[in-house]
């Protein structure tokens, strides 16, 4: 059941969510708070108050107010996925599922360095009933076949079994988290493929230009941080996408002109060729204006035809970016990091005069 | 059985050197439901607590040890045993035990998962061979050649595709040989000048090239003929290697249950001790226990320790807030509905069980909806046969099939009072002795039987108001007791515009009109102001929130609503008469059907009556299981039944199931 009847009530419900999204004034405050405890303290009077309580101020560290600041992340996707017309409901499973792939990639990586249970569980996103992996039993093996070995009823067990055999002659955990990604990237595709009419249409509109960040991301890193070849870049990279085509992957693999790449997908970026001239600095700073430009278009959908799966997705995604902002804010609180420092890695405004259009 | 079981609140100080005896005591008995008093501790004296905590952790570590190679030598965790004192067993005392039997479990199992895994290797290359086994060609020779370069093996479908883009500029051929749902057996080759690039894109796209240098040589017909031998011979060894585990599963079980009973003896007991309060020289111990046990407990208690302090404050239901432990004592027999009521919610302290009238009104309700002889019959030997444990599949539905087997009981029962056997409504009828016991056949009395069904929901729900002020009494919660509108306030007003109802549609009624008039109007004045009159009992201040204006609206929404609820709760009650008409319509339209088939009463006419029973008792037997427990959480429960009881826990190393 989709259109009015299907979205009514997770309509409203977003609604509801969306008016609960932090301010300009709350990101002024946050930003100007004096340390961790005052950050957090301030925090207790938004949405993610709930999740904050219950510890002293000298058990407060950063590594667990980041954690449960995504404890809301996740309530707020089990909430979607729960109240969303059945036929979608795969499609955000499957968005939710890249924090699943983090918490592989993590696990493994804990593996590889031989980390107790303890410390890996804490940086494991909180997936609550959806998660399929047995994180301690994985981690307990000690060894990346036996813990891949225990996840045969999972969705990720082709993929990494297919991509062992690298493992075992690399002794490298790349390509298992390549291929985890790309692997996760075209099931979401798929997924959004197989909507009917207006959803895939709206879907598309979220899920695509999301792909294409990551996908010019990669292509970039592939080509200026790690020098890859022609061939490796395109076979590491996506063959779809909403605006970024397959050529323009092909140009930035083939050691292309990257701006104009850039120019035609995002025009009215500023100092791209400055910032891809120290990629080291300058590439977080170009993802982070690209972010802030799907940022906006998210909050878009919100003026737009009501009773679509493109709502909820959305309203995911800026919870995603929210989260991802706090992160900041926390890591930053925690290491006494100046204002000015930090503030431009926030994608949220912190301009209470920004009010209307944030 | 009305109630759940009397407890007790229990505060043991003790001397330190008590600690374990008195654990013992506590766990040995299983009726203790430990509170946690650690946070009730002196902070710098809690190193001891600390300590207990890292023990109870080490044990459940321990705990999984122990579990994994039972796991993996497949031994029971058989009968804990029967010691009433159990203590916690010193961990360098069954550590080295342990890690001589992991290291046995680990070498044998490590070799067998290895020998598995080449033997899937092996069926594998064979699959992946077949697609090229008429090539007469060496496979060697591919490996080396001087001009061109050849990648020959396997990789994901979905990467074809972006492999053969990434080539695009590199003059190669890409031929898939074979491809199913996610993998494809590729060829690739190309100039060797190419080799490089070549391997990169191959590798890129996750393309696994056949390895069978140094083991396997030949044309692929001659090294799948290698590897059938090769396969034969890991079948032999994962024999052996079965028997070697087999073996240790002789010498080791016994061991492995006796350990993993001390460990998860000294796990509890450790944890246990982890939840006390430390206070100066002695320990807090705080919990429940069911009054009944307190004597014996107590008695034990103190030979255990001489200098223990023991204080007992047997709680009083609704006297405090204490979030009291609920135990429910029901008999076999209510057990299966006792399910049903903790699926819906675990009663409170203070709170009627409601298990017994649910195990009474359940099939009741359940029989009258479903009223028939021989479907009845089906569903009784169904059940029986799921509750008897008798179908392994089915074992852990044994409670389910309690339910099932009761329930066709009772449709028996009203199928005699229907005159229904297999949807023939004749057949009883026409029998000197059924025919007396037919009360009165749906199908052709339908209004009467909606008007019983209407009658039935209205004591029913009146039960449920009693029930609520019953509770409210007891909980000494005179507010709700007075004014909930499914209180005295609510009830007066349902009675009231029943009588109402009565005194206009019944001629000669015996109470006059105007005196329902006025209780309706005392019934509806007081639910519509219940929260003012609530806040004047209790002495809430203040008594109206959010305004003059707002309150007023709300208050006569809160009444239109009520008024609704009353009405739709009360006809919620006909589908209890109208599932009894609609089975034996269901059941003459398969009779309409079966005459259809075959008009001649042949083999067509009973294939269609047979299929339509089955789709009767199938299909319209769980609709109506599912609506008899609508009306009981929706329609009854709500009513009067809050839940959010606390379940008991107590200290014991066996899990303990409520019956």
């Amino acid at each position: 059941m989709g259109g009015v009847s299907g979205y009514a009530a997770i309509h409203s419900r977003i609604r509801v969510m969306y008016s609960t999204l932090l301010t300009p004034e709350d990101g002024a405050s946050l930003r100007d708070a004096a340390d961790l405890q005052t950050l957090v303290t301030l925090l207790k009077d938004t949405p993610y108050g709930p999740y904050l309580t219950g510890v002293e101020d000298k058990d407060l560290t950063a590594k667990w107010a980041i954690h449960q600041v995504k404890h809301r992340l996740a309530d707020v996707y089990l909430t979607i996925i729960h109240s969303v017309p059945a036929y979608t409901r795969s499609l955000v499973i499957q968005l939710f599922r890249h924090f699943e792939i983090d918490n592989l990639k993590a696990i493994l990586r804990g593996i590889v360095t031989n980390s107790p249970w303890e410390q890996v569980r804490d940086i494991l996103f909180p997936m609550g009933s959806l998660s399929v992996l047995p994180a301690q039993q994985m981690l307990e093996t000690g060894n990346i076949q036996a813990a891949i070995a225990l996840l045969s009823s999972t969705p990720y067990y082709d993929t990494l079994t297919h991509a062992l055999k690298r493992y075992s002659e690399e002794q490298s955990l790349f390509p298992l988290e390549v291929a985890l990604d790309l692997s996760y990237w075209q099931k979401l595709w798929a997924k959004v493929n197989q909507l009917p009419g207006r959803d895939r249409a709206e879907a598309m509109r979220i899920v695509g230009p999301l792909v294409d960040i990551t996908n010019l991301m990669w292509a970039i890193r592939y080509r200026v941080y790690y020098h890859l070849s022609e061939e490796e870049i395109i076979n590491y990279t996506l063959p779809f996408g909403y605006r970024l085509r397959d050529e323009d992957i092909r140009t930035i693999a083939a050691g292309g002109d990257l701006v104009r790449v850039l120019d035609r997908l995002y025009p009215g970026l500023s100092d791209t060729e400055t910032l891809l001239e120290e990629p080291e600095r300058g590439l977080p700073k170009l993802e982070l204006q690209i972010q802030r430009r799907l940022r906006q278009q998210l909050k878009e959908v919100f003026t737009s035809y009501p009773f679509q799966i493109g709502l909820p997705l959305a309203f995911a995604l800026l919870i995603e970016l929210e989260v991802q902002d706090l992160t900041v804010l926390i890591e930053a609180k925690s290491a006494q990091m100046p204002v000015e420092r930090f503030t431009p890695y926030l994608l949220m405004s912190t301009n209470a005069d920004d009010r209307v259009s944030a | 059985m009305f109630f759940p079981q009397e407890m007790t609140s229990l505060e043991l100080i003790i001397p330190e050197k008590d600690l374990l005896a008195v654990t013992n005591v506590l766990t040995g008995q299983g009726v203790f439901h430990q509170v946690d008093a650690s946070h009730l501790g002196s902070r710098a004296k809690s190193e001891s607590i600390d300590s207990w905590k890292e023990r109870a952790s080490t044990y459940a570590t321990l705990e999984r040890q122990v579990l994994l190679a039972m796991q993996a030598l497949e031994v029971e965790e058989g009968n804990p045993p029967k010691n009433e004192n159990p203590t916690v067993v010193a961990i360098e005392d069954i550590r080295p035990l342990m890690e001589e039997i992991e290291q046995a479990v680990k070498n044998a199992t490590s070799q067998l998962v290895s020998s598995q895994k080449r033997l899937e290797q092996l069926q594998e290359n064979i699959n992946e061979l077949e697609p090229v086994a008429d090539f007469d060609l060496d496979l060697g020779m591919l490996r080396d050649p001087r001009y061109i370069h050849s990648i020959l093996g396997t990789m994901p479908v979905s990467n074809l595709e972006r492999l053969q883009t990434s080539l695009t500029r590199t003059p190669s051929v890409l031929l898939t040989l074979r491809e199913d749902r996610k993998n494809a057996v590729v060829w690739l080759t190309g100039a060797s000048g190419n080799a490089d690039i070549l391997d990169r894109a191959a590798r890129s796209a996750y393309l696994n090239p056949f390895d069978f240098k140094g083991t396997h040589e030949g044309t692929p017909s001659e090294i799948i003929k290698s590897l059938n031998a090769e396969i034969a011979n890991t079948r032999q060894q994962i024999e052996k290697q079965k028997d070697e585990i087999a073996q240790l599963r002789t010498t080791y079980a016994g061991q492995l249950q006796s350990l993993l009973w001390n460990v998860r003896t000294s796990r509890m007991l450790a944890d246990a001790m982890a939840h006390y309060g430390k206070l100066k020289y002695t320990y807090l111990i705080v919990g429940w226990i069911p009054s009944s046990k307190l004597a014996s407990l107590s008695e034990q208690l103190k030979r255990a320790s001489k200098n223990i302090i023991i204080e007992t404050t047997p709680s009083k239901r609704g006297s405090s807030g204490q979030n009291v432990p609920v135990s429910l004592k029901n008999p076999g027999i209510l057990s299966p509905f006792q399910m049903l009521t903790t699926t819906y919610a675990r009663p409170r302290y203070e709170e009627i069980d409601p298990t017994v009238l649910i195990t009474i009104t359940f099939p009741l309700l359940f029989g009258a909806m479903f009223g028939d002889v021989g479907h009845g019959l089906v569903l009784a030997i169904l059940g029986w046969v799921i509750a008897s444990k008798r179908v392994p599949a089915l074992r852990g539905m044994a409670s389910l099939g309690t339910i099932v087997m009761i329930c066709g009981l009772t449709a028996i029962v009203f199928g005699f009072l229907y005159g229904s056997i297999f949807g023939f409504e004749e057949i009883l009828p026409e029998s000197p002795f059924f025919s007396k016991l037919i009360w009165m056949q749906p199908i052709h009395h339908i209004t009467d039987i909606l008007l019983v069904a209407i009658g039935a929901g209205v004591v029913i729900l009146s039960i449920g108001f009693l029930l609520n002020i019953y509770n409210a009494w007891v909980a000494r919660d005179w507010a709700r007791l007075l004014f909930d509108p499914n209180g005295l306030a609510g009830l007066v007003l349902y009675w009231s515009l029943l009588g109402l109802a009565g005194s206009i549609a019944v001629p000669g009624f015996p109470v006059p009109t105007p005196v329902f008039v006025v209780l309706v109007i005392l019934g509806g004045v007081a639910v519509m102001f219940s929260e003012f009159f609530k806040h004047l009992v209790e002495r809430h201040r203040p008594l109206i929130e959010g305004g003059i204006g707002m309150f007023l609206f709300q208050s006569v929404v809160e009444l239109f609503e009520k008024l609704i609820s009353l009405f739709s709760n009360s006809m919620s009650y006909v589908r209890v008469g109208a599932f009894a008409v609609a089975h034996a319509g269901l059941s003459g339209a398969f009779f309409v059907l079966a005459e259809l088939v075959d008009g001649n009463r042949g083999l067509g006419y009973w294939i269609v009556l047979i299929i339509g029973n089955i789709f009767i008792v199938g299909f319209e037997g769980l609709i109506v299981g599912i609506q008899t427990m609508r009306l009981h959480y929706y329609e009854f429960f709500s009513k009067f039944f809050t839940g959010g009881g606390a379940p008991y826990e107590p200290l014991t190393p066996v899990r303990v199931e409520e019956k």
